[in-house]
């Protein structure tokens, strides 16, 4: 029988790695020795890509890399997720809306930035690429989210950001908004009126965290 | 003595002395106040050879530009491989939207190539540039490098986790996007085409690495380059430090970059391999050209000519909704500067 770290370890390795078996069986065996779920995805899988997010900026892996990353973390998410405790608020930090917003399909980035908060413990709902206005308006009205998240990688597509945040807005003042997308940066976030931006998924994470910890202690 | 734009810009190319330093558009350079000035708008522009060649000859009446560029968009070769595209309407371009092939299929390769979708259109619209501006500027004919085709015909996501895993099984496809960017170029060429200017946004240190880099794209971009009979300028979207020298080695007339390239470091790893590529950019095309206003553009224009830039270009594909003075003054600077 694996120990606890042994366990932990193929996690992390399996990730960085990109070895999608070697994560199935950490996850399944952690299961099967009664490891907690949250220590096995947040020591394990999120160790993993933490270190994949270090060595992206430190330009030692690219894009294919991430996106296999991803995959294999994705794989020992499934398996554990289902057998997290649920908490007194249904066990997520919080719940986000993500998408790419109408006329634009780049959503390589968008991704990403899910897969950070997928792993993180966020409840996201994705509404995919090229998504029109109203279904971003519709979809936080269903799903009360704490944060929409836009993406927007042409500046043909961009902005359209501003009416999507107005309406929000409208709908729901206290709802925060987060845009991103490599045309998009802090000052435009500001003149919009989006409450946050962030050049990449690392920082996408960090900001969301601390934006819906600021929301909490309203 | 004042030279043409076409002697300004052969002369630029060659590293040969000239009156001023070129100003082009190595990417799409049709804004929405020339669709107004010229009564040519999209999408009709994008599907008609005639409206297509009015909005192209904007960047040398307007824009005072040293060479027209055409095609706007960037699906012409996807779509003559049967990807579906999705119209971008007014504002936007066409892109594509259903992938013809999967990893493992094997591409029959069109034999009516050249007639197939709008190819017809944009080499209409070339001859009509070469009739009309011929004399006076450079005009270019754009294709799309042998990755990012593949990038195209191909879902980009698979096809980017395949790169590294098993990089062999895209070599059939990178090869068919060569032969049909080859095959267009010629086309374009024998046109009237003076340049080729291949952009190759797939093939950028943003979504691949060096190593992926010189795998899959660097030998296909040089073989083309051998292949056509005219100068080709590559442009690569974003970070490209580590790949410069390989894409010089393509054999390329020029290289055109964005603002994030180390310029002075590249010109230092050429001067040790004895390259002499010049390099053509870069004012950011969105921080600039988009938001910035004169000033800001005129500032940044500076800078490049400083840099070393043999040409002066917008860093990548211009942004529609730039307007036509933060366009001259690229050129502007450029005549004062002098
Ligand atoms: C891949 C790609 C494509 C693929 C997209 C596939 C897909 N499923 O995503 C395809 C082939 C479909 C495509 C099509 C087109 N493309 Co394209 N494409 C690119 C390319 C090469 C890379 C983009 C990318 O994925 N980068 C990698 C990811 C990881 O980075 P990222 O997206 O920036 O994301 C990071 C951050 O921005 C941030 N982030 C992203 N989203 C969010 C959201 C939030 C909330 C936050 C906080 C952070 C955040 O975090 C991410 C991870 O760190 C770029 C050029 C380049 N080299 O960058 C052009 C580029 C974006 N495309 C461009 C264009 C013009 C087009 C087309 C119009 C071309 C055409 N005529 O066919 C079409 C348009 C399609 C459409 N309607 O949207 C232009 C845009 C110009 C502009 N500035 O307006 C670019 C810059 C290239 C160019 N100059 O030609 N493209």
């Amino acid at each position: 029988m694996s120990s606890e770290q042994e366990i932990l370890n193929r996690l992390r390795d399996g990730v960085v790695e990109y070895e999608n078996d070697m994560v199935i069986n950490a996850a399944n065996e952690a299961l099967e020795t009664g490891l907690d779920a949250e220590k096995a995805i947040f020591d394990g899988l999120v160790a993993g890509i933490e270190e994949i997010g270090r060595l992206y900026e430190l330009e030692e892996i690219f894009v294919p890399e991430m996106l296999l990353a991803a995959d294999a973390m994705y794989a020992g998410l499934n398996i554990l997720k289902p057998h997290m405790e649920k908490k007194a608020d249904g066990g997520v930090r919080g719940h986000v809306i993500m998408g790419v917003v109408q006329g634009d399909v780049h959503d390589i980035g968008k991704n990403i930035v899910k897969m950070m908060f997928d792993v993180a413990g966020f409840e996201v709902h994705d509404l995919g690429r090229d998504v029109p206005l109203e279904d971003f308006i519709e979809e936080q009205l269903n799903t009360n989210s704490d944060l929409v998240c836009l993406s927007a990688m042409m500046t043909t597509t961009m902005v359209g950001m501003p009416d999507i945040i107005r309406k929000l807005k409208e709908k729901n003042p206290k709802v925060k908004i987060m845009i991103g997308g490599a045309p998009v940066n802090e000052n435009l976030a500001e003149q919009w009126g989006a409450d946050g931006y962030a050049k990449d998924a690392n920082n996408a994470l960090k900001d969301a965290i601390n934006m819906v910890a600021s929301l909490r202690n309203l | 003595m004042e030279m043409t734009s076409r002697e300004r810009f052969m002369a630029a190319l060659k590293g040969e002395e000239a009156d001023r330093l070129p100003v082009i558009s190595v990417c799409q350079h049709a804004t929405y106040e020339q669709m107004e000035k010229l009564g040519s708008y999209w999408p009709d522009a994008l599907y008609d050879g005639k409206l297509m060649a009015k909005l192209a000859g904007g960047a040398y009446s307007i824009l005072g530009f040293d060479a027209v560029r055409v095609p706007f968009c960037q699906t012409h070769e996807a779509e003559a491989f049967g990807a579906g595209l999705k119209d971008g309407g007014k504002q936007g371009l066409p892109s594509v939207k259903t992938h013809p092939y999967k990893i493992g299929d094997t591409v029959d390769f069109p034999e009516d190539f050249l007639e197939r979708g709008r190819i017809p259109k944009l080499l209409e619209a070339i001859r009509i540039l070469k009739d009309t501006l011929g004399d006076k500027v450079i005009i270019m004919g754009g294709i799309i490098g042998p990755f990012s085709i593949a990038g195209q015909i191909l879902e980009v996501t698979t096809m980017l986790m395949e790169a590294y895993k098993r990089p062999e099984n895209l070599i059939h496809y990178v090869e068919m996007g060569e032969k049909a960017g080859t095959m267009l170029a010629k086309a374009m060429i024998e046109a009237g085409a003076d340049v080729i200017a291949v952009e190759d946004m797939m093939a950028s240190l943003d979504m691949i690495s060096p190593d992926i880099y010189r795998k899959l794209a660097q030998p296909y971009s040089k073989k083309q380059v051998e292949a056509l009979d005219a100068p080709v300028i590559i442009h690569i979207c974003g970070k490209l430090d580590r790949i410069v020298v390989d894409i010089a080695n393509t054999g390329c007339a020029a290289i055109s970059v964005e603002p994030v390239v180390n310029v002075p470091g590249a010109f230092e790893k050429f001067k040790a391999e004895g390259i002499t590529t010049p390099l053509i950019g870069a004012v950011d095309p969105v921080n600039s050209l988009f938001q910035g206003d004169v000033a800001k553009v005129r500032e940044e224009t500076a800078q490049c000519i400083a840099k070393g830039f043999a040409m002066i270009s917008p860093g990548c594909a211009v942004p529609p909704a730039t307007k036509t003075e933060n366009l001259t003054a690229i050129v502007d600077t450029v005549k004062e500067e002098n």
